[in-house]
């Protein structure tokens, strides 16, 4: 019956938050995962209607507990290894510090 | 050893895709921070308020934004490129019989080239998920109480077509400049979810 | 098939398992074309690799009491001639 992300009509989302005076971006790292996204869709790594199926895929729970940028942040990174730019360990090699 | 560091704080996994990002030569170092200075300066609801500003003092504009949006706004010197990819634009007006409300409901597409991200409640899912089916309840938790016989009217941004609103002038507003008209103009008017 | 404003369309009741820009609210309904809005290729065939021509959209609005079966209003949406049939 769809995708999780096919939310129109769908009840029980529950009330309607705003945040007064938003900024564009709440951190450093949301920007750069904006920026990323832009340059990899201008050099057709992927397209934009590919990107947004990678969002669409995340499973339901994961989809649902992220922010809007850690979606788009997994998203870029499931098309980065299914495109064989990176493997999973390149990306997942994080060292704190 | 590595190991799996998928549960690393973002900030951490954000910064090594970007690190092997430039060892490809996919990104190149500090141009990032310059793209994305130059799009936030470029931007921004302002744009939509110096838009909206315009078609309520100049009736060939608005008749011209409204038929053809991307060629009228390019006579104020904006555009709809520079974005994740060049959309469409579709301006639509609201009047006293009727009152347009903008959403994404599969992800969150909005006019981002003209007026920067968008805010995080239109990209949520309560609100997604509801003006579809309720506006006039969505707009009245956002303050706009419409008379029963004013017409809504939904636009779901689904396909590569971009949607901003015209909100209604407010009255005793005709010995304002186009300045002063600006600034009156909010982002939720450019996206139905306020008066103006 | 081509589609004139002001006809009468049926959304297809499809609920495919890959990428699609149909909504499930919007499915098998029926609506109007307001208008036609250029032609952009199909998302579902992107997705897949398919490399297809670009397709006609069109402007289609719905009452909400179709959609929904009550409320007052119209939601209007870009639909993909292949999301379309005759009613």
């Amino acid at each position: 019956m769809g995708r999780i992300n096919d939310v129109g009509g769908v009840q029980g989302f529950g009330e309607i938050i705003v945040e007064q005076d938003e900024p564009p971006f709440h951190t450093d790292w949301e920007a750069h995962v904006f920026a990323v996204n832009t340059a990899l869709l201008r050099q057709r790594i992927y397209h934009l209607d590919e990107f947004r199926d990678a969002v669409e895929r995340l499973p339901p729970s994961q989809y649902l507990a992220a922010s809007y940028y850690e979606r788009w942040f997994l998203a870029i990174r499931t098309l980065l290894i299914e495109k064989g730019v990176f493997t999973e360990g390149e990306l997942d090699d994080v060292h704190d510090g | 050893m590595s190991g799996d560091h998928a549960d690393a704080p973002i900030a951490a996994r954000v910064r090594r895709m970007e690190h092997l990002l430039e060892q490809r030569g996919l990104v190149v170092p500090g141009v990032l921070d310059e793209t994305l200075a130059a799009f936030l300066n470029r931007a921004s609801p302002t744009n939509g308020a110096r838009i909206v500003a315009r078609a309520w003092i100049d009736q060939a504009f608005r008749e011209h934004l409204l038929v053809d949006a991307q060629v009228a706004i390019a006579g104020l010197e904006m555009s709809m490129g520079g974005g994740l990819r060049a959309q469409d634009l579709q301006v639509v007006a609201n009047s006293e019989r009727e009152h347009n409300v903008v959403v994404c409901t599969l992800c969150s597409c909005y006019p981002l080239a003209l007026l920067g991200p968008s805010p995080t409640w239109y990209k949520s899912e309560a609100y997604r998920s509801r003006v579809v089916r309720e506006p006039r309840e969505v707009l009245r938790e956002f303050g706009v109480d419409l008379r029963p016989e004013v017409e809504i009217k939904v636009w779901d941004a689904n396909s590569e077509i971009r949607y901003m609103v015209v909100p209604n002038r407010p009255p005793g507003t005709g010995n304002l400049t186009e300045e002063q008209l600006a600034a009156l103009v909010t982002r939720n008017g450019l996206i139905g979810t306020a008066l103006v | 098939m081509t589609f004139t404003t002001g006809e009468q369309v049926r959304t297809k009741n499809t609920d495919p398992p890959h990428h699609t820009r149909l909504p499930r609210y919007a499915r098998g309904a029926l609506g109007t074309i307001v208008r036609p809005q250029g032609a952009h290729t199909l998302p579902d065939d992107v997705v897949r690799g398919i490399t297809s021509q670009a397709e006609a959209v069109y402007e289609v609005r719905f009452s909400a009491r179709e959609l929904f079966g009550a409320g007052d209003h119209t939601v209007t949406l870009s639909l993909w001639e292949s999301y379309l049939e005759k009613p």
